[in-house]
């Protein structure tokens, strides 16, 4: 019997629901765009992408939430969305190395392994710029609805100097560049190439890798698209749905987790949490050492070494027989 | 996929910090650790009532030269540590705000930016016109409490902001108290001998640091008129040796897993050790912290219930937070074991200590200051800890204000991915400035580490 697994991605104005099947393909899928966080949203995009797989609720058998609103969705559990992004975007393009994840509320650099696993990753800080948030900024600036403001960008050039620091005074700088007669389209470009700049500087914390995709609401806009990718030098690869990647990876560890690969045995899938938390009677390095009592700086049966040097991943903590 | 817009229903997020509250605390603190509260209100209770016993008061910065004042019969007040105490009792916004108001900005080290309204609220009887303060702060606010300096002592490494900041408080006080400058030099590494406590550049500037002590004493000797007691110099050592040493053995018991004691204990251990009168009670604190650790291990009482994850700290404590940062890691079963801040400062090598020759072992602890050093011995250190402690992830406070501790830290979370494989991720905060800290940020990065650590975990084990 057929089962299937669900992804919630709530966002801060986005919600994005992604079901897979038992063979790991998404059957359905929907994005409901909203103001704030809803669970309405949450409810009529669930609704919807049941209705888009031909299902029911009572098919899924197991349910991860992520995004900015995780917590507020009745879940199985919750990941992060650097997790998911990541996740999500390896699936849905095999081979990628960097995936920059620009969200409404905040944007991430990470660096996938090549298992598309998360290598490392940073995150913008407490300000907005870069975020799909500073182009809300721009939009009310320039008086141009916000899904104008890419096209916009496109007809410019991109000469102007506008901070790319914070998204406050980015506002007022692009005030300021309209009483100085600044043509919208100059600006909204300059704006543009100021983002994009902003962004190489959280990929240069993960370090900068190819293939580039990018996920999230904003990599719908051609023009950061285009600025980005010539800031990092390197073509990015486009998804059918960005927007999709954080639910769509959220389903696949759902499905990961609902397999139970570790206990079945099967090894040619790795879980993430749900496995790390079955295992932490193992995992947690409680070693021999300690159980006999010589405790004095020990390190669990790791050669203790400050010559730095590479350290096999069968070194890494685990289990102590 | 069709995008529609539904009906609004906007919800009222739950905070991390409401979460938090919530969820059960699965930290266990050190109870020792209180009687270093004891100690440290009591010190300043003291330094409070100092000119009324007639004592000379000296305002430092940056290193422990306590032990010298100590000796010279001084009472001293170091200026991060108060405002640090400031900041752990929420009690550090009349002082800033009175640092601001005189003209000092928000970005300047909320250590300084305190410390230097502390100075300006010190004193009394000066008018808004004279300071230029706008609606002067209550002058009863603890920050104004603080005695006047008789003079001023300056011996900060590795931080140009610290170098200057006991100048900045000197001309706060109409340059009428005297300052002294003690020029500790940065530690490049650079050479090939280099390494840490070892190399020809680290033979030769604790010898040029020593001489300038020398000549600190003689300049406390004017200042006090009263010769310099020696024997009471290379006394107030041995003590500090001493509690060093417990301090050291006792965070080494802190290599078991689950760990018995945290880095929020020893952040907690840190006023006794960094400035506290050098006494046969300093000794005992440890002796009694390293005690209950030492129970606790026979007793299998771990620090945190259900460790699964241990983690190194890098960056100065954000004081304000320093009950909430240990519950908040505990309540994803983290135990935070180590970190830059407790275990690579505050008289960390008591072997170079010699009674007989005191003054070179301190110079020697004043150029280790972790914020002192070149790359290379902050990697091989960092490397060192993490093998002592198996430390599985980093946690990287970014102090916004800081940036001596802060700027090599992306490269140390790089050296750490690639020598060990260990994980890290970044929050943003502040010594003593709350504004700059976020919950959300917070946890968003430590629960994706978690999650790369626990993918790691099952990489290996498949």
């Amino acid at each position: 019997m057929s089962w299937y697994v669900m992804g919630v991605d709530l966002g801060s104005t986005t919600a994005k629901v992604a079901i897979v099947d038992d063979q790991g393909a998404m059957v359905g899928s929907k994005i409901v765009q909203m103001g704030a966080v809803s669970q309405e949203a949450v409810r009529v995009a669930m609704e919807a992408a049941l209705m888009d797989a031909r299902i029911h609720q009572s098919d899924i058998v197991r349910t991860i939430s992520t995004g900015y609103g995780r917590k507020l969705v009745p879940t199985d559990k919750t990941f992060t969305e650097i997790t998911c992004h990541a996740r999500g975007a390896a699936a849905l393009f095999p081979g990628v190395r960097l995936v920059i994840d620009i969200g409404g509320q905040d944007s991430k650099a990470i660096a996938v392994d090549q298992d598309g696993l998360v290598d490392r990753f940073a995150m913008n800080d407490r300000c907005a710029s870069g975020t799909g948030r500073f182009f809300d900024v721009l939009s009310r600036a320039l008086e141009v609805p916000v899904t104008d403001v890419g096209a916009l960008a496109l007809e410019g050039s991109d000469g102007l100097e506008v901070s790319s620091m914070c998204a406050t005074f980015a506002e007022t700088e692009v005030i300021s560049l309209l009483a100085q007669g600044a043509e919208k389209d100059d600006i909204a470009a300059s704006v543009h190439k100021a983002v994009a700049a902003r962004t190489v500087g959280l990929v240069a914390q993960v370090g900068k890798a190819s293939p580039v995709v990018m996920t999230g609401g904003v990599a719908k806009n051609k023009a950061l698209v285009h600025f980005l990718s010539e800031a990092l030098r390197l073509p990015i690869e486009m998804l059918d749905e960005p927007q999709i990647a954080g639910a769509y990876g959220a389903a696949i560890i759902a499905r990961e987790e609902y397999l139970g690969n570790m206990a079945s045995g099967v090894a040619d899938v790795t879980t993430e949490r749900e496995l790390g938390a079955a295992l932490s009677a193992v995992a947690v390095p409680h070693c021999a050492e300690c159980a006999t009592g010589h405790l004095d700086g020990h390190t669990h049966g790791r050669a203790i070494s400050v010559t730095i040097g590479k350290r096999p991943m069968a070194d890494l903590p685990g289990p102590v027989a | 996929m069709s995008l529609e817009a539904p009906s609004r229903e906007p919800l009222e997020l739950l905070t991390t910090h409401d979460r938090t509250l919530d969820a059960p605390d699965k930290s266990n603190r050190l109870s020792s650790t209180k009687t270093g509260g004891k100690m440290v209100a009591d010190y300043w209770e003291n330094i409070f009532t100092a000119k009324e016993r007639g004592k000379h008061v000296v305002w430092y910065n940056g290193t422990a030269l306590n032990p010298i004042f100590q000796a010279a019969g001084l009472e001293w007040c170091h200026g991060e540590a108060f405002s640090a105490r400031l900041a752990a009792m929420h009690l550090e916004g009349p002082a800033q705000a009175a640092g601001e108001e005189y003209g000092y900005i928000g970005e300047l080290c909320s250590y300084a930016r305190t410390h230097l309204g502390c100075a300006v609220m010190t004193q009394k009887g000066i008018t808004e016109k004279q300071n230029g303060i706008v609606g002067m702060v209550d002058q009863e606010e603890l920050a104004s409490k603080l005695p006047s300096p008789d003079f001023f002592v300056n011996a900060y490494a590795g931080c140009s902001t610290g170098q200057q900041w006991d100048a900045m408080t000197y001309r706060v006080f109409g340059k009428e108290f005297p300052i002294f400058n003690v020029s500790l030099p940065m530690i490049w590494g650079n050479k090939k001998d280099a390494g840490y406590l070892r190399g020809s550049e680290w033979e030769k500037t604790p010898l040029y640091v020593e001489e300038q002590l020398k000549k600190l004493i003689e300049f406390i000797e004017y200042q006090t008129k009263k010769t310099f007691d020696w024997d009471a110099l290379s006394e107030n050592m041995y003590y500090i040796k001493r509690a060093s040493e417990l301090r050291l053995e006792a965070m080494a018991l802190c290599a078991a897993a689950p760990t018995p004691a945290t880095y929020w204990d020893w952040v907690a251990s840190i006023a006794p050790i960094n400035f506290m009168p050098a006494n046969q009670a300093l000794v005992d604190y440890f002796q009694g912290v390293k005690d209950e650790i030492q129970y606790r291990l026979d007793n299998k009482i771990s620090a945190v219930q259900n460790e699964k994850y241990r983690v190194y700290f890098d960056g100065i404590m954000n004081w304000n937070k320093l009950g909430w940062l240990t519950r908040k890691f505990a309540e994803y079963d983290v135990a935070v074991v180590a970190g830059r801040y407790t275990h690579d400062s505050f008289w960390q090598e008591p072997q170079l200590i010699d009674l007989d020759r005191p003054l070179l072992g301190m110079a020697q602890h004043y150029l280790i200051c972790p914020i002192n050093h070149g790359l290379k011995i902050m990697e091989e250190l960092l490397i060192k800890r993490c093998d002592e402690y198996g430390i599985d992830g980093i946690a990287f406070h970014s102090t916004r204000t800081c940036r001596a501790m802060t700027n090599p830290q992306h490269i140390l979370a790089r050296t750490a991915e690639t020598e060990r494989g260990i994980k890290s991720f970044f929050f943003e905060g502040d010594v003593a400035d709350a504004a700059f800290y976020k919950d959300e940020s917070l946890e968003s990065g430590l629960v994706a580490m978690l999650e790369s650590i626990d993918q790691q975990r099952a990489r290996a084990l498949v």
